[in-house]
């Protein structure tokens, strides 16, 4: 029967098996978006909830940048193994960074930066996260530049993990940025590549832990059978939409935006506050709340920028109705 | 690990063998995207119920023999997760070559049942016991499934070469 094994062999009809390539690597980011009705809070990227998860159905996912990797999170089970991390480097350029603990984050940072890994290690204690943005995430990771952590060898079921980074394939101005979140039972962290400056870590409240997000508290409000439907506010002055709201009888909030240096899409959310901002700031799109009807939030910015943060580009681009 | 390590290894591990599974199943990029986004976001939504190891990989293929079935039953999902990836998928696929075409008829023409034992063994590489896991019957009944399709193919191409068959005078 082996010949008619081989005749089917033969008549195979897959591709060429693909390599990582950037489809791949965008999906998995867009299914790690996904809530799975148990989010573990500091793993995910503060700034990229709300509008910008939206945006995740509206675009396909084409905005969430295929750089960020949402990494590992190290349970402290008091197993109390030592060193708490080791980086070592081979003659290739290849480095092994060896995590069990977090907390020396000023150690581990200084001894990535010996061995010629441009990284960033900050730690923030529960409760609080590094206020976003921070820099550009850089979409096209070159392949090969890290290894998804793996279990550290001969310790499968210790609490740490392994990476490997290939420092050869740092493009100049790159930088990994960790960010490490204590967090009860253990903690975690966050791995992101960026280019350009890197704000240091200032740190707030974390105020997106715990928060489901199939049940977004705001909504873009402008799209067909919601409560702003057909009116266009992107890229208007504040002063040009308020009065139109006012009009109608509506609530209104403002979303404090965070640019990153260079305007690269999407944005941090500074902060929401019902105090009025001065008519000349842009606003770039209107969200309705889901908890109270008759509030709307306008995402505004003090200035106004060579493209829409909200969309990347032109609302247009992105919304077809 | 934390449960996002996990997801990303077993993606990382496998996304190629589901792409393959998935494109070899599928007559448009549509689908194949479909496959591969709908039965990696299972495995990311039940990331506990995956097994260790390659068990995994044949967990995977259950789950997206699964979703085929559901997306051949029509209402196919477009998702929208996988934008990228089906403009990927758009680029050319690998045709039968000429010679091998009448196998692959024989092959079409089997019924489904024989058709999958015999894609799961001879394109997936699955060993009787590994097809039993995938598709949920016992080893004695795939290994089976798959002599009875192995035969009813090579009687299908043994005709296909005598297509009259001849009558013997003696």
């Amino acid at each position: 029967m082996n010949d008619i094994d081989n005749l089917v062999r033969a008549i195979d009809p897959a591709p060429r098996a693909p390599d990582h390539s950037p489809g791949a690597r965008e999906l998995r980011a867009a299914i790690l978006a996904e809530d799975r009705g148990a989010p573990i809070a500091a793993t995910r990227h503060a700034g990229r909830s709300g509008p910008r998860r939206l945006l995740l159905g509206l675009t396909a996912a084409a905005v969430l940048a295929t750089g960020i990797v949402v990494g590992p999170s190290l349970l402290e089970d008091g197993s109390g193994v030592t060193p708490s991390y080791a980086v070592t480097k081979d003659s290739n350029g290849i480095v092994y960074v060896t995590v069990r603990d977090f907390s020396d984050a000023a150690g581990l940072r200084r001894q990535l930066r010996d061995l010629g890994v441009p990284a960033i290690v900050d730690h923030a204690p529960h409760g609080q996260k590094c206020q976003e943005p921070r820099g550009t995430y850089v979409e096209q990771i070159p392949a090969g530049l890290y290894s998804v952590p793996e279990n550290i060898p001969g310790e499968a079921r210790g609490p740490g993990w392994r990476m490997r980074i290939d420092t050869k394939l740092f493009r100049p101005g790159q930088t990994f940025v960790w960010t490490i979140t204590d967090s009860p039972g253990g903690s975690s962290t966050s791995t992101i590549l960026m280019t350009g400056p890197v704000a240091p870590c200032v740190l707030v409240p974390d105020d997106t832990r715990g928060k489901v997000e199939t049940n977004p508290p705001y909504r873009v409000a402008t799209l067909k059978d919601r409560t702003l439907a057909g009116l266009r506010v992107d890229e208007k002055t504040v002063g040009e939409v308020l009065p139109e709201l006012e009009k109608r009888g509506l609530k209104v909030k403002f979303l404090i935006m965070g640019i990153a240096p260079g305007n690269p899409g999407g944005y941090g959310e500074l902060r929401t506050q019902d105090t009025p901002v001065g008519d000349d700031w842009i606003v770039w799109e209107a969200e309705e709340s889901t908890r109270e009807d008759g509030v709307i939030r306008l995402l505004v910015t003090d200035k106004r920028y060579d493209r829409n943060p909200v969309y990347g580009g032109p609302r247009d681009d992105i919304i077809k109705e | 690990m934390t449960e996002r390590d996990r997801f990303e290894a077993v993606y990382d591990a496998y996304y190629p063998a589901i792409y393959q599974y998935a494109a070899r199943r599928t007559a448009s990029p549509d689908d194949t995207a479909d496959v591969i986004s709908e039965t990696f976001l299972a495995a990311w939504r039940r990331i506990g119920d995956v097994p260790e190891g390659e068990r995994a990989l044949l967990w995977l293929y259950g789950v997206a023999r699964r979703v085929l079935a559901n997306q051949q039953r029509g209402a196919s999902r477009r998702a929208v997760l996988a934008e990228r990836l089906r403009d990927e998928l758009a680029t050319e696929r690998p045709t039968t070559p000429v010679e091998l075409r009448h196998v692959r008829a024989a092959f079409d023409a089997l019924p489904e049942r024989d058709r999958e034992v015999l894609a799961l063994a001879c394109w997936e590489g699955l060993t009787g016991d590994q097809i039993a896991n995938v598709v949920g019957c016992t080893a004695v009944a795939a290994r089976t499934r798959l002599h009875r399709a192995r035969k009813r193919l090579a009687a299908s191409l043994q005709q296909q070469s005598f297509p009259a068959p001849v009558m013997g005078e003696a």
